[in-house]
């Protein structure tokens, strides 16, 4: 095996299924946790295999990141050209107003924007699909603890996407309410109409499948590593996967006892987040907020732990050098998620909150730009000293460093009070949030699909096309987000139909119409990855089993892997990033696999 | 392309835009130093002929681990704990210090419904729920020398009293009780927005906050009381209970 003549790109042929490696189970027969599916049924629809479901959670999740990509273009057109029709599909969607988006249509896109993006793109993207994909892969197991359970987290999901878009097409539309559906907006008060109701039901299902997905993905974790895959061996992909599964574990329940409690009080008339009055008692509207953002800063952290824990893997392989400070990375990891739990309140200070909460959820709300700050520290570290290979889920990688860095530091801006008594609700939070879920979190995912689509579908993604998409990605995801933020502190608030019906914010009208082109031009290229996602997966070419030359045990398997995963069980020497290893290097390589025997 | 923060018409908003101010400094700095080292190291240590592996190094020697915890513990000091402080200090002798015992603060009640803002202010008597009260409807006129003290409550959904101009905004919650003081510096129209999502006209939610002069203020004072005995409805018997904006005896004194 020799060092590949021009290292920046995947290696055609590369293999690393040269090395000697050591078994757990040398001379045993295969024991498959479930034995292959002979139907079609079983084994493309409702397959047990972590691998197919972890496809299904992929293909949902990129359907509606397209459906909520749409809802921004439509929500960007109205912000641009206020009561100007909808070129094109306007009289298609809008028929009813002449192609014109109506303020009900409008309060309709943006809400449904946030809850497809969160719960139906971001979640089964990341969380569902490469968690699935990787987890067992990744730390040596044949499939997941609990395959059966892992199906019905899929078809759970299934379900929740099938109520929330029957929301569509009841009487008075979908909901309105925000994607945080503030009550009382969102209760009988403020929303009639089934399309609330509906929406409830789908995010508390969403939920129950998330909860399933973690209660696999910990248990797998804990009990189905491979020998020798200690703790501090697993990758760090593992580790965001393992981290998000806990913070699903202990906070959607909180969000499915909020949309519990809505829903009985949409239905049956309670008031849990209905005021009394003199005549009738009653319960109080902050009540669904706290809950809300219990589960909601949390939220933000499942999904973006993931994307850590990729990253951070993904710029050791490709920078060539082991991950910086892999056991800072992992404390930062586990500060974060702790810390996490207890910062919620950061979303209202408007409300009128005690001076001692507010002191108190600023402070530790910024005590958590310590460990993200280590984290950066440990991704520079990482490419310091390397010989980086700007490969297409390379370049993602750092694209993400750089717009999490925005989108981070102005985290700061909004956990200080005097700040956010401004900022609060303004655009500024839209960019700033943007910047952290939409963009770090996309760029995040366009590098796991580039990096693991070899061991998906057997074939490589062009890396031509890759790089085509990710330039205008980058630049426009930017250009849309920053630009959010600006007009956010020239004070123009969220969720505005047509921010021009106020004086102060008049002028703001051609920022709003560049940032919309910018946006448009998101759109539009994403047809590149569509493209290169599909013929990809029909004409790409051949992968082999290791193209990116790097140690984690899903590469020690075919492209794709065999149904059950590894022939025989690994046993794990060494971690996960031993990139420009002496070792390695003696024998015309640089890397070694986590199972790899030197003699 | 004017873009930029609305004039500031406010006694403090200054402490939000310091705020600001250093939040632009600290955070640009820390992020071109990031995208500095970012892009250097890339392009000094991207793979090429003479430099086909990098460096086997762990970072995790007790330097490695010291200099990154010395390098976030100096951000968090230098960033964080300033920003906390000057935040706290702020909003204990500023923000959160209600003029409870000014009687010179002018007391306004706003009402919030979707999809306006009204406005009640005592009169001259002093005194809410009497005839004298002035209600106003997406209009608030007040006087440049007095504070003014907001206290706000919604009849139907969450809004937020959103005043650009003055920094500032607070939420108006069915079934409590919130409350934020201001005081105007300059004299002029000053936009009123809602802040928070609170259905399909929440566009449309908007007022204007009319600073004056005392004179000014006082002669607009002595119009608007005559007008307002019209609207008095309180104990007026021929408005049903229902329409009613106000509620009997919700005065300023006594609380809730």
């Amino acid at each position: 095996m020799t060092a590949p003549a021009t290292p920046t790109g995947p290696v055609e042929g590369g293999d690393s299924a040269s090395g000697k490696r050591a078994s757990g189970d040398d001379g045993q027969p295969i024991q498959a946790i479930h034995a292959a599916p002979t139907g079609v049924l079983r084994r493309y629809v409702f397959s047990v295999d972590h691998k197919v479901i972890g496809r299904q959670f992929l293909f949902l999740g990129l359907i509606f990141l397209a459906v909520g990509g749409v809802m921004a273009m439509l929500i960007r057109w109205q912000l641009a050209s206020p009561g100007r029709p909808v070129p094109v599909v306007g009289r298609l969607l809008f028929g009813g107003s002449g192609g014109v988006i109506s303020p009900a249509a409008y309060t309709s896109l943006f809400t449904m924007h946030g809850t497809i993006m969160i719960f139906f793109a971001v979640t089964p993207i990341l969380i569902g699909g490469f968690g699935n994909f990787c987890v067992p892969l990744l730390i040596g197991a044949r499939d997941m603890a609990f395959p059966r359970l892992n199906m019905l987290s899929f078809w759970t999901m299934a379900a929740s996407t099938a109520t929330l878009t029957a929301s569509f097409f009841v009487p008075l539309g979908s909901a309105q309410a925000g994607w945080t559906a503030y009550a009382t907006l969102s209760t009988a008060i403020g929303a009639p109409g089934t399309g609330q109701t509906l929406w409830t039901v789908a995010v508390y299902l969403n939920g129950a499948s998330s909860v399933m997905g973690a209660v696999n993905y910990i248990t797998s974790v804990v009990r189905l590593r491979a020998p020798g895959m200690n703790y501090m061996r697993m990758p760090l992909t593992v580790w965001g996967f393992f981290l998000t599964s806990m913070l699903n574990a202990l906070f959607v329940p909180v969000l499915g006892a909020a949309m519990v409690l809505l829903f009985f009080d949409r239905v049956f008339g309670t008031q849990f987040f209905v005021a009394g009055s003199t005549i009738r008692g009653g319960g109080d509207p902050i009540l669904y907020q706290h809950l809300f953002w219990l589960f909601g800063h949390p939220e933000v952290y499942i999904l973006i732990l993931p994307a850590w824990g990729i990253v951070g893997d993904l710029l050791s392989f490709f920078a060539r050098k082991p991950a910086f400070g892999y056991r800072v990375t992992v404390a930062s990891l586990i500060a974060v998620v702790v810390l996490s739990c207890v910062v919620y309140g950061h979303h209202m200070f408007t409300t009128g909150m005690s001076p001692l909460l507010g002191e108190s959820f600023m402070l530790l709300t910024m005590v958590i730009s310590v460990p993200t700050a280590l984290l950066f520290l440990n991704w520079l570290g990482t490419l310091w000293r390397g010989a980086a290979r700007m490969t297409t889920p390379m370049l993602y990688c750092v694209g993400l460093v750089f717009t999490f860095g925005i989108g981070g530091l102005t985290g700061l801006w909004l956990a200080d009070v005097v700040a956010d008594m401004y900022l609060h609700d303004t655009f500024f939070v839209v960019g700033h949030f943007h910047l952290i879920m939409a963009a770090a979190l996309l760029l995040a995912t366009f590098a796991a699909v580039h990096f693991w689509f070899p061991k998906m579908f057997g074939r490589m993604m062009s890396e031509r096309l890759g790089k085509l998409h990710f330039w205008p990605t980058f630049i426009s995801l930017n250009l849309v987000f920053i630009g959010q933020m600006l007009i956010g502190y020239a004070g123009m608030q969220r969720r505005l139909y047509d921010p021009s019906a106020y004086d102060f914010l008049r002028h703001l009208l051609p920022w709003n119409k560049h940032i919309s082109q910018a946006a448009y031009v998101l759109g539009a290229f994403q047809l590149v990855f569509v493209w290169n996602f599909f013929y990809s997966m029909k004409r790409g070419k051949p992968a082999p089993a290791n193209p990116w030359q790097v140690g984690t045990l899903e590469w020690t398997v075919a492209s794709p892997p065999p149904h059950h995963n590894f022939d025989h069980i690994p046993v794990v020497v060494r971690g996960p990033h031993e990139l420009g290893h002496p070792a390695a290097i003696a024998r015309g390589k640089d890397w070694l696999a986590q199972d790899e025997v030197i003699e | 392309m004017r873009l930029g923060i609305p004039h500031d018409a406010s006694l403090d908003g200054h402490f939000v835009d310091g705020a600001i101010g250093y939040l632009t400094i600290t955070t640009g700095i820390a992020f071109a130093v990031l995208v500095v080292v970012l892009l250097v190291s890339l392009v000094l240590y991207r793979a090429r002929a003479g430099r086909p592996h990098g460096t086997y190094m762990h970072g995790d020697r007790l330097g490695d681990r010291t200099l990154t915890m010395a390098i976030g513990l100096t951000l968090f000091l230098a960033v964080d704990v300033t920003l906390a402080v000057r935040a706290s200090t702020n909003l204990r002798e500023r923000f959160w210090r209600y003029p409870d015992d000014d009687p010179n603060a002018l007391r306004v009640e706003v009402s919030a419904r979707q999809w306006s803002w009204t406005f009640r202010t005592a009169g001259p008597d002093g005194r809410f729920a009497t005839a004298d009260d002035v209600v106003t409807l997406n209009e608030l006129h007040v006087p440049t020398s007095r504070p003014i003290y907001f206290k706000l409550r919604s009849k139907d959904v969450v809004h937020s009293l959103y005043l650009p101009s003055f920094r500032t905004k607070i939420d108006a919650i069915p079934g409590s009780t919130t409350r934020l003081w201001i005081q105007a510096q300059e004299p002029g129209r000053y936009e009123i927005g809602c802040a928070q999502h609170c259905g399909v006209s929440h566009y449309k939610m908007r007022g204007w906050l009319i600073a004056a002069p005392d004179a000014e203020y006082n002669g607009w004072l002595a119009r608007a009381e005559i007008d307002s005995r019209l609207r008095y409805e309180t104990r007026d018997p021929t408005v049903p209970q229902a329409d009613k904006v106000w509620d009997d005896g919700w005065d300023w004194e006594t609380g809730l």
